[in-house]
């Protein structure tokens, strides 16, 4: 009797096990949640973003000219990004990040990580 | 940030470059407009016109040198003297450039330009055209990088 109970609990585990592999193994593939930032026509789209801690945030330059983005605290700072280059950022830390280009400074935008 | 305010046009890091360039590219398309004038003019109104171009260039080439010695700045500053590619390289030779040949217009002029306004090469008038091709062409693509025409 005891052995059958071990060989039922054994055999219950294997199929939770197996059912929730395909679940873990997609949210691994997944990695880090993404959030998209399109830089056109001069200015930062969304201009304000609220994302939660160990998002991958990804600025796209979709202008003709260069731009840069650069937070007011320094904690990132991408190259010269020319048409269609990207930044990655991962936002690890919760706080407002303000950030500008430091090409054209009246360009800005706000990270908000909670 | 206020247009009137001293404060963000002085200490603003790359605000300089943006701000003086208009002197040079104004007072050498002025100097090259005078000569033009000169050219078709008789004496002694030939005379004064000249002078007055010889005045606008020289100035213009004084202008030259905080010019590109804050567009540098700015490079430095703004963009941590890391390597230019595409645009930004190109207004860098072409401003260069530019730089260069008015600051040439202007020794040219300073050394043949005595008291009378005639001593000038003949070749002289079509090299001030040609640096103010140069000039307007930097010109444009400065305003085109700076975002001149930014959305209000």
């Amino acid at each position: 009797m005891r052995n059958k109970i071990w060989v039922l609990s054994l055999a219950a585990s294997l199929v939770l096990a197996m059912t929730a592999l395909p679940t873990l193994e997609k949210s691994l593939a997944a990695g880090p949640p993404t959030v998209d930032i399109k830089i056109d026509n001069f200015s930062f789209t969304p201009a304000t973003l609220t994302v939660k801690a160990g998002t991958q945030i990804t600025w796209t330059n979709a202008d003709d000219i260069p731009h840069t983005v650069v937070s007011d605290d320094r904690s990132f700072k991408s190259k010269v990004l020319d048409t269609d280059e990207k930044f990655t950022f991962t936002a690890t830390q919760p706080g407002t990040y303000s950030y500008f280009c430091s090409i054209h400074p009246k360009m800005t935008g706000k990270l908000i990580v909670q | 940030m206020h247009p009137f305010d001293p404060k963000s046009a002085l200490l603003a890091k790359h605000a300089q470059h943006v701000v003086l360039i208009h002197f040079p590219i104004a007072l050498f398309l002025t100097g090259v407009a005078f000569d033009l004038a000169a050219r078709w003019s008789k004496t002694p109104r030939r005379n004064i016109l000249a002078a007055a171009a010889h005045l606008n260039i020289l100035v213009a080439a004084a202008f030259v040198v905080p010019t590109l010695a804050t567009g540098i700045v700015a490079w430095q500053w703004q963009l941590d003297g890391q390597k230019l590619k595409g645009l930004l390289l190109l207004h860098l030779t072409l401003g260069v450039a530019s730089g260069l040949l008015i600051c040439l217009v202007a020794w040219i002029g300073f050394r043949r330009r005595p008291a009378s306004g005639s001593a000038l090469p003949s070749w002289y008038l079509p090299l001030e055209l040609v640096t103010s091709a140069l000039v307007g062409l930097t010109g444009h693509l400065g305003g085109f990088l700076s975002g001149v025409n930014l959305p209000s």
